[in-house]
């Protein structure tokens, strides 16, 4: 079996790749799926500590965190699909109309 | 029956009388004057039972009540206030009757005897007044009342100055009077409410309890608090420096002039000198300044009369004078003790009459010819009979003719010359006598200006009703309302004086010689007093003359009256001499004397606009525009510098704040993991 650690270095990569995504990438639709990925670097953690800690309480909660990922998406790609309707792209860059 | 029970009616009836006038006057005929003259009636009645009452033993009503907890509301009648009450309720009297005949024709006469009601209210709240607070919102009434009556025709721009100019004159006496209050209270906080005990501050202002107490408060505070409270007795009473409001005061009707002049206001001043006369003889310096500006004022008034050619005005300047000889006859008392009060008192009685009289005729004068220029009328004698005859004698008494001898207790003479000898002879002659410093020069200024009241007071009346007429006009008498005042008063004005000089005076003088006083002092309060601030009160403080030693000083008044006369009947009826050659502008003399001194040059241009608007408000205004404003304006505009910069991070794109968000985990989760790596 796999030390933990090899499980926490796979998560952090990914969730670093998310957080790198979600401060660089101008396409709405990209930011959403780099959130998506650090949603679920943190669910490979979970996992990882449950499995180690030989616990279900891990599991319970990355269920929870796949529902609320689901929902987080269709709300999101809800407020995409405005966006592109008024703007006729998802380039958040443009959305800066709520600054001084 | 009791009537001191009823004393709050004197001052009450008058308010209901103002408070009906102004809602119901409207409606009625005369403007609703007669419910004035109806209430000032019935106080003069009230008045004159309860003087019936305590006159026989020389008592006092004393009421008091809590107000507000911490100080008192009363009403205190002593020898002092009634004759107060009687002349002020009395001579108003007079003049609202008067005034029915005199304001008749004019549309705001519902606003006038509303006003005037209140201002007798005001005056008689100010003589009953049992602690000083109370006597100081009464006191800030009159001003108000002459505010709105001295501006009465206020559409008139030289009435509206002149109403304001009074206000802001006299308010620089009121602010003094009130820094003397607050001094006073917190002296007799310290140094009498320890030994009064905890309990009394309610009564710590009361007359009764600062003069009962006045050994424990230091003489110099005394001397402080009791010269503020003349600067407002100066402003009230029209004294040098702050007289200049008096003669612009003849803005007015006649009628006010006259209720100013004679009964409220200008006399308030005296009073309130009077009725602490015991602060001010513990503190003696004081009352030598009161009489060294109230010679000075005399005679500096009467100077300026000499030239005036409005007929109110010479009376406005013989006004101030003789308020100059009231305050001399209080500050002599000093020497001569409480005796003081009753001269000084025995002159404003006698000065309210002849000088009620004067204006009443003056009034009747100008309602007839229709001026106030003495230079337009003449030969008015013929016309005007009663008028004529009653300003004569009232004439005679404020130039005090009379003989300075004395059948039994009846003096010989004008009531104003009884009271003005009073003053000169046994105040301020035996203040000479006694080797004062300042005695020979308040001596010289009470002569002095006897010699020129009695030029200005026969110039006006030989050039008013003797000679040509110098105008086409059909002046005629007045009505019988406004001669039956003229008649009773120039009587009063003939006899009073003569008939009541000695009860008067020794009555006056159980105000502050009594048994109540005596408990202070074994030796009689008001010396005691004195002798504590160093001061020697002789044992027969007034040198009794005696007409056939010191003849040249007992007729040294009477010769000075007599001149004057003499000088005007040879000047302005004989015309013996001209004045023409002297009386014109290229006389320096006479040309200081009609500028009255460059008064209006130095009060108005000088002060008021050079330092008060020039230095001081453009000082202010600069300090405040540039210093207050500056300091406030600089931090405004840092934060609001501060906010435009700043504000540019919120730059609303999404992502710059996501970055900021990660860098801030980063930091804090370095920071936490500092000390465990």
């Amino acid at each position: 079996m796999l030390p933990v650690s090899y499980y926490l270095i796979v998560s952090a990569i990914v969730f670093s790749i998310g957080v790198y995504g979600v401060m660089t990438l101008r396409s709405g639709i990209m930011i959403m799926m780099c959130v998506e990925l650090m949603l679920n670097a943190a669910n490979i953690n979970l996992i990882a500590f449950a499995s180690h800690f030989n616990q279900v309480n891990g599991h319970v909660f990355v269920l929870f965190s796949i529902a609320l990922a689901a929902a987080e998406a269709a709300i999101g790609f809800a407020i995409l699909m405005n966006i592109f309707r008024s703007n006729k792209n998802v380039n958040i860059d443009n959305i800066n109309i709520l600054r001084w | 029956m009791d009537f001191g029970s009823l004393a709050f009616l004197i001052v009450a009836l008058p308010v209901l009388a103002f408070v009906l006038t102004l809602a119901f006057g409207n409606r009625l005929p005369n403007g609703g004057g007669h419910i004035p003259i109806v209430a000032i009636a019935m106080s003069f009645i009230i008045s004159v039972l309860i003087f019936l009452q305590i006159y026989p033993n020389h008592g006092t009503v004393e009421q008091s009540a809590h107000w507000f907890s911490v100080l008192n509301v009363g009403i205190f009648i002593d020898p002092l206030a009634i004759v107060m009450l009687m002349m002020v309720t009395f001579v108003s009297l007079l003049i609202h009757i008067y005034a029915l005949g005199y304001m008749s024709h004019d549309p705001g006469q519902t606003r006038y005897f509303a006003e005037t009601a209140l201002f007798t209210a005001a005056m008689l709240g100010v003589v009953l007044a049992d602690n000083i607070l109370q006597f100081f919102i009464a006191w800030e009434l009159v001003g108000l009342c002459s505010y709105l009556l001295i501006g009465f025709w206020f559409r008139k721009p030289s009435a509206a100055a002149a109403a304001k100019k009074a206000f802001l004159t006299t308010r620089v006496g009121d602010v003094l009077f009130l820094a003397g209050i607050v001094i006073l209270y917190f002296n007799m906080y310290t140094h009498v409410l320890p030994v009064v005990g905890g309990h009394e501050t309610v009564y710590l202002l009361q007359f009764k309890t600062i003069f009962e107490n006045l050994t424990l408060i230091p003489t110099d505070q005394l001397t402080i608090i009791t010269l503020l409270f003349f600067g407002g007795a100066v402003g009230k009473s029209g004294q040098f420096p702050l007289h200049v409001w008096l003669p612009d005061a003849m803005e007015g009707p006649t009628t006010v002039s006259a209720l100013i002049h004679a009964a409220t206001m200008v006399t308030a001043g005296v009073y309130l000198v009077a009725r602490t006369f015991p602060m001010f003889i513990a503190a003696p310096e004081s009352l030598i300044i009161v009489a060294l500006v109230g010679g000075f004022t005399a005679l500096f008034a009467s100077t300026m009369g000499l030239v005036m050619n409005d007929i109110k005005r010479v009376l406005a300047f013989s006004t101030i004078s003789q308020l100059g000889y009231m305050m001399m006859g209080l500050g002599v008392g000093a020497i001569i003790g409480a005796e003081a009060v009753g001269f000084a008192m025995f002159h404003l009685i006698n000065h309210a009459f002849f000088k009620a009289c004067l204006f009443l005729c003056a009034g009747s004068v100008i309602h007839a010819v229709g001026t106030n220029d003495l230079r337009e009328m003449g030969g008015l004698f013929g016309k005007m009979k009663i008028t004529a005859t009653t300003m004569l004698i009232s004439s005679l008494a404020l130039a005090g003719i009379g003989i300075p001898v004395s059948i039994g207790a009846i003096k010989l003479g004008t009531s104003g010359f009884v009271s003005k000898d009073a003053i000169i002879l046994e105040g301020a002659y035996s203040y000479f006598a006694h080797g004062g410093v300042y005695g020979s020069l308040i001596f010289f200024f009470g002569v002095a200006a006897a010699l020129l009241t009695s030029i200005y007071t026969f110039r006006l009346w030989f050039m008013a009703f003797t000679g040509k007429p110098r105008q086409e006009r059909h002046a005629h008498e007045a009505p019988s309302t406004m001669t039956g005042p003229l008649i009773i008063l120039a009587t009063l004005a003939l006899v009073f004086g003569a008939l009541t000089f000695s009860p008067f005076i020794h009555y006056l003088e159980t105000t502050y010689e009594n048994e109540f006083f005596e408990e202070i002092d074994p030796n009689g309060y008001i010396h005691g007093l004195a002798e504590r601030a160093g001061y020697h009160i002789p044992e027969h403080p007034i040198v009794h003359l005696d007409l056939a030693h010191d003849t040249l000083i007992m007729m040294l008044p009477v010769i000075a009256g007599l001149l004057g006369l003499a000088i005007s009947w040879a000047i302005y009826h004989k015309r013996m001499f001209s004045v023409a050659s002297i009386g014109n502008m290229r006389n320096p003399l006479f040309r200081i004397l009609a500028k009255r001194y460059y008064q209006h040059e130095i009060f108005i241009e000088l002060i008021s606009l050079k330092f008060t608007y020039g230095v001081l408000a453009l000082t202010s205004e600069f300090s405040d525009r540039k210093i207050v404003d500056g300091t406030i304006d600089a931090i405004s505009s840092f934060f609001i510098g501060g906010a435009e910069v700043l504000k540019k991070i919120q730059t609303g794109v999404v992502q710059n704040y996501a970055t900021a968000t990660v860098l801030g985990v980063a930091l804090i989760a370095l920071v936490l993991s500092w000390g465990v790596i």
